[in-house]
């Protein structure tokens, strides 16, 4: 049993040849093509069309989880009572204070009208189910359960109802996929809500971390600032928030401050998110126009880069 | 035992599908860095013993199918794949006359190359990987294998008779 019979031998395009010479052509395809998937997005369509494939496969494994939901409901009539009243006092509040609200958006955007600036209030929302938090969870992604036929477009802003997620780098048919805030391929342009500060908050791999690296040593930054999305990079939609900073460091001799931030959002807990984008949005985004927005090269985003690519 | 007979393509989809389903099912946060390597144990068997059906080929696509689902890098999983089978070919002669136990033994280093390439293609794309989710499911799997292996054993005889 030890040497192999010609008809064990793995077989390649239909022809017989030793496991060794078989390895190594692997190998060498493999590694050509995770270059190829790394550094550029030619196989995107590949993967998109693969994808949709084996988009049972993933349904499947919704199944145990959703069945368990299914049946806790089932068995727990009083919790789930309990938390409707909790529900509906929560959403008597919420509508309160969105009477307020209301008024408070007519006033803007008769300001705004005076200053003669473009209103992108009017945003649109979709509810998406997060399918899949990367199985991986150093890799900061989440895979949604709507896709381009849901009218997800590349580049529509996450948030979730304590703040900014993230946004969405592919979209397939019927999925699509987010990097989040924490990635540290992504950075969002922010404020901070005290002082109306603009600076870059970057992503470090920990879903419980970002780091402010633009902040110079005398800006006015303490620890418990909430920072908001500044809007600027038209990616994600303003006055969202965002983070809220947990640590200044002063580093002597350095230029810039060392600050952290801790992300609102819950990015590793949610089950569902908004994808939330304007009209205005869309449009811009189909002429291909936000590759030339520099406070949107700015965030340095690979995420950015390929879609302005797919844009265009 | 090695199943000698040929087994049917749809049988060993049928395994693999399952397999790939329980590699996906969430996890709580806590338990999911142990979750034994489903997946590449089903597709070592079938390598093991369907080697005129499922050879290198076969196991770097079921890896590409993972790395679609997993979003990782095409053939990162795929590359994985065919290296752990690459070495199960090497070794399969000799390791269905083995007891069990040293048959586990011998499945282990083979799980470690796996993880290893993993590994080292992370750390190539530069993605930054908690080494625990790497190592800790070479020692579940390990500890599964036996009773993996027997389970797909049964099937198997189950639909050869």
């Amino acid at each position: 049993m030890l040497g192999l019979s010609d008809d064990d031998k793995p077989r390649v395009l239909g022809r017989r040849v030793a496991p060794g010479l078989a390895i190594v052509l692997i190998a060498i395809a493999s590694i050509g093509v995770m270059m190829l998937d790394n550094n550029s997005n030619r196989l995107d369509r590949v993967r998109d069309a693969l994808s949709v494939v084996v988009q049972p496969v993933q349904m499947a494994a919704e199944w145990p989880g959703r069945a368990l939901g299914y049946l806790d409901r089932y068995f727990n009539r009083g919790a789930l009572i309990r938390e409707n009243d909790q529900l509906r006092q929560k959403n008597l509040l919420l509508q309160g204070r969105l009477q307020r609200l209301a008024a408070l958006e007519a006033e803007n955007e008769r300001i705004r009208a005076l200053l003669a600036s473009a209103s992108a209030l009017d945003q649109n929302v979709l509810i998406a189910r997060i399918l899949s938090v990367s199985p991986d969870p150093y890799r900061q992604y989440v895979k949604l359960n709507k896709g381009s036929t849901d009218g997800v477009f590349v580049g529509q802003a996450l948030i979730d109802a304590h703040g900014i997620m993230g946004q969405v780098t592919n979209v397939s048919p019927l999925s699509s996929r987010a990097i989040l805030i924490s990635d540290p391929n992504n950075g969002v342009p922010v404020e901070i809500n005290r002082t109306g500060l603009q600076t870059i908050a970057q992503g470090t791999g920990h879903s419980e971390e970002l780091t402010l690296p633009f902040l110079p040593n005398n800006a006015d930054v303490q620890v418990g600032d909430l920072l908001v999305s500044s809007g600027l990079g038209g990616r994600y939609p303003a006055d969202y928030p965002v983070a809220r900073v947990t640590a200044v460091n002063h580093r002597p001799g350095g230029d810039f401050l060392d600050v952290t931030a801790a992300p609102t959002a819950e990015l590793d807990r949610g089950r569902e998110a908004l994808l939330v984008w304007s009209t205005h949005q869309q449009s811009s985004d189909t002429d291909g126009a936000d590759g030339a927005d520099p406070a949107d090269s700015e965030t340095s985003s690979d995420a950015d880069d390929n879609d302005a690519d797919d844009t265009q | 035992m090695i199943v000698n007979a040929r087994v049917s393509i749809v049988l060993m989809l049928a395994t693999l599908v399952v397999s790939l389903v329980l590699m996906l099912v969430p996890l709580p946060t806590l338990i999911a860095p142990f979750r034994p390597a489903f997946y590449t144990m089903t597709v070592l068997f079938w390598a093991a013993n369907q080697p005129q059906r499922f050879g290198l080929l076969a196991a770097w696509l079921a890896g590409v199918v993972m790395d679609i689902l997993y979003t990782t890098p095409l053939s990162e999983h795929g590359l994985a794949m065919a290296v752990a089978t690459y070495a199960l070919i090497k070794v399969r002669g000799w390791l269905w006359t083995m007891p069990v136990v040293q048959q586990t033994l011998l499945i282990a280093p083979i799980l470690v190359a796996y993880e290893f390439v993993l590994f080292w293609v992370d750390g190539v794309a530069g993605l930054d990987v908690a080494p625990s989710w790497r190592w800790l499911p070479v020692i579940s799997s390990t500890l599964l294998w036996p009773a993996w292996a027997y389970l797909l054993e049964r099937i198997a005889e189950f639909e050869v008779e």
